[in-house]
């Protein structure tokens, strides 16, 4: 079957499924709070939070995620995202602490 | 079968050309791309070293994208509004960001918005690499963009050089789900008799209906899986990287996009048609070349300066 290839402006869908949450992208309510703002006198800049670059090849469907950000995040202000990264936090502290606990068990079980 | 090559220059009518190249059956017909250099690009396009148009103060910046340039330059009026802005360059040191002229309010997702910015990103992306900005980011001042260029100078850089002469593609393809059912049953033994038991039995058909649809769907799935990563296999050596994204209905069985140097897109170009005459049943579309939306996720927030 012949392949029908169209240049990447033509196809709306094609042209959201890209532009809305992918390449550079500001939070939603930075976007908001960037209109109207003058970053100078405030004493606000714009840093990056994070930055990758997917330059593997993949074949398996599904076992790379699209590039969206969790739901959670991407619902829009900035006290959602920190509570979900104070979590994040706080399950890495416990995560470490059962990995100490059961780095002690096996040897406390080697001596019954 | 017959082939349709067809050129189309994406600058005349955008929606019409999609509509008609996208037919609803499986059967699909090829689009290649004008390839005289700037012939499909939105009238008035330019690259020229230039220094940016005068603007009112009151006026913001939308965000583009953001190259490396050693001058300021100008792309010509193919921004958003009518008439359309002047797309020039706010520059920082070696890199620069892509802009034009912008009320300060938050720009709505609507069809000429977002075309508008993908215009402008393929319009310089013929001249260069680019990092394609999402949509809808609008800067009071020049200065304003000039302190994100330095803040986030070192990460642009990096990322500017491994996407350097690096365009994405996208590819999805399709299957006619009915018709591999049909084919399913014609080809396996155990899900025929099924269904012929189901056709003929007299009293329940619960459990073999139940066990029918089990054992189509196991079959319709590992056909996926089959196809899918033959398709990946067969473009692994004409591209630098591929994600696969999640397909989108049950017609999909594959939405991909891939990284291709620019020097390997015409092999990576016979390669998918290649695979469009190899696959019968599949309906394969390609499009691009993009920016690398992709491949790159470089996300800002806002922070109180020290």
């Amino acid at each position: 079957m012949p392949v029908e290839r169209t240049t990447g402006g033509s196809s709306l869908i094609d042209v959201l499924d890209r532009v809305l949450d992918k390449g550079i992208v500001i939070d939603a309510w930075v976007r908001v709070s960037l209109v109207g703002i003058d970053l100078i006198t405030v004493e606000a800049r714009v840093v990056v939070a994070s930055i990758d670059t997917y330059l593997k090849y993949s074949e398996a469907v599904g076992s790379v995620g699209s590039v969206s950000k969790p739901a959670a995040l991407s619902t829009g202000d900035g006290r959602a995202s920190e509570s979900v990264l104070a979590e994040n936090a706080n399950l890495r502290a416990q995560l470490a602490a059962t990995g100490r606990a059961r780095r002690r068990r096996p040897a406390a079980a080697k001596t019954p | 079968m017959s082939r349709t090559i067809k050129r189309t220059g994406r600058s005349k009518t955008p929606p019409a050309e999609a509509k008609r190249s996208r037919p609803a059956t499986a059967a699909v017909e090829r689009v290649i791309r004008e390839e005289t250099p700037g012939s499909h690009l939105p009238a008035g396009a330019t690259r020229m070293p230039g220094p940016p148009p005068a603007s009112p103060d009151k006026r913001g910046k939308y965000v583009y994208c953001i190259v490396r340039a050693d001058e300021a330059l100008r792309f010509g009026p193919i921004g958003f509004g009518t008439p359309p802005g002047e797309v020039y360059t706010v520059l920082y040191e070696d890199i620069a960001a892509v802009v034009s002229d912008a009320p300060i309010e938050v720009l709505d997702a609507t069809r000429e918005n977002v075309l508008a910015h993908e215009r402008v990103n393929e319009t310089v992306m013929r001249y260069q690499t680019v990092i394609p900005m999402s949509f809808g980011t609008v800067f009071k001042t020049r200065d304003d963009i000039v302190e994100l260029l330095r803040g986030a100078h070192s990460a642009f850089q990096d990322v500017l050089a491994k996407m350097e002469n690096k365009v994405e593609f996208g590819l999805k393809v399709l299957w006619d789900r009915d018709a591999m059912i049909r084919q399913i049953e014609h080809d396996d033994e155990d899900i025929r008799r099924l269904k012929s038991e189901i056709a003929t039995q007299k009293g329940s058909t619960y459990f073999a209906r139940v066990q029918y649809g089990r054992l189509v769907d196991g079959a319709l799935q590992s056909r996926s899986e089959q196809y899918v990563s033959e398709i990946f296999e067969a473009l692994r050596d004409v591209c630098v990287a591929s994600r696969a994204n999640k397909p989108i209905g049950d017609k999909m069985i594959m939405n991909a996009a891939f990284l291709v140097e620019r020097d390997r897109e015409n092999a990576f170009d016979a390669r998918v048609k290649a695979l469009g005459g190899k696959y019968d049943s599949l309906t394969f579309r390609y499009t691009g070349p993009w920016p690398p939306y992709n491949f790159v996720n470089i996300r800002l927030k806002l922070e109180r300066a020290k």
